[in-house]
């Protein structure tokens, strides 16, 4: 037997985790082995909980900006905080857009040259990129002179 | 869970504006007394989008239920500005 799995086990037998959290772990651990050495490593420290993923709670948005990019006085910052529960119910309320309403948009966004059809993208399309936002990260480094940072991210 | 207060702060060099802590919560009063004006906004939205009255206010308490958590700080030329939603 492998020696992760046992630890579960063990762990599981002695009352330190829950029978489905001991599930998550050993399917975390067959999921590949990047992983599993974290969350054996996770499980040897008994914090099983650190070892389920968590999902994330906000969107991050920080933006940093030297005097010279923003002709202002001073750096420029900008620090945002969303929550995800706010863009899952925001885009939900993209539903609300009347039908009519979708050919003028595409037309519009069409002559601003992003061919985008309104009517394709559908409300759980919306949700699943929403729900995928949690893995993506943005950073993007101005070089040079340019000092400008910008960081999105999930915590 | 709706928002409860919003937390508003402006800092500038010349001038600090002591953090306003804005009693969202007491909204829920005119908002009940206002409630057959807004059931009936809410009515006509929802026959202009062609949805279910139900599934708006459903949307919109979402929306609303959202709104706590959000945090947004610029500071720019000295100046702060800081909203938050708790």
């Amino acid at each position: 037997m492998n020696e992760n799995r046992r630890q579960i086990l063990e762990m599981l037998s002695t009352g330190k985790i829950t029978a489905d959290e001991a599930e998550r772990l050993i399917a975390a651990l067959e999921s590949g082995p990047a992983t599993s050495a974290g969350t054996s490593a996770a499980a040897a420290t008994g914090s099983a909980a650190a070892a389920v993923k968590t999902r994330a709670k906000y969107l991050r948005v920080l933006v940093e900006a030297d005097q010279e990019m923003t002709g202002l006085k001073g750096p420029t910052s900008v620090n945002v905080r969303v929550p995800m529960q706010l863009l899952r119910a925001g885009v939900r309320l993209a539903s609300l857009i009347p039908v009519q309403a979708h050919q003028q948009f595409d037309e519009a966004m069409n002559k601003h040259g992003v061919p985008l059809t309104l009517s394709q993208i559908r409300p759980e399309n919306l949700e699943e990129l929403v729900d995928h936002l949690e893995d993506l990260t943005v950073d993007v480094n101005g070089s040079d002179a340019n000092n400008t940072k910008v960081r999105v991210f999930c915590e | 869970m709706t928002p409860n207060f919003a937390v508003i702060g402006v800092h500038t060099p010349a001038w600090q504006m002591p953090r306003l802590w804005i009693p969202l919560f007491l909204l829920w009063i005119p908002v009940v007394l206002l409630s057959p004006i807004i059931f009936l906004v809410l009515v006509a939205i929802a026959i202009a989008a062609r949805t279910n009255i139900w599934r708006l206010i459903a949307l919109f308490w979402n929306f609303l239920s959202g709104l706590p958590g959000t945090d947004i700080h610029v500071s720019a030329h000295g100046n702060n500005v800081l909203v938050r939603i708790l």
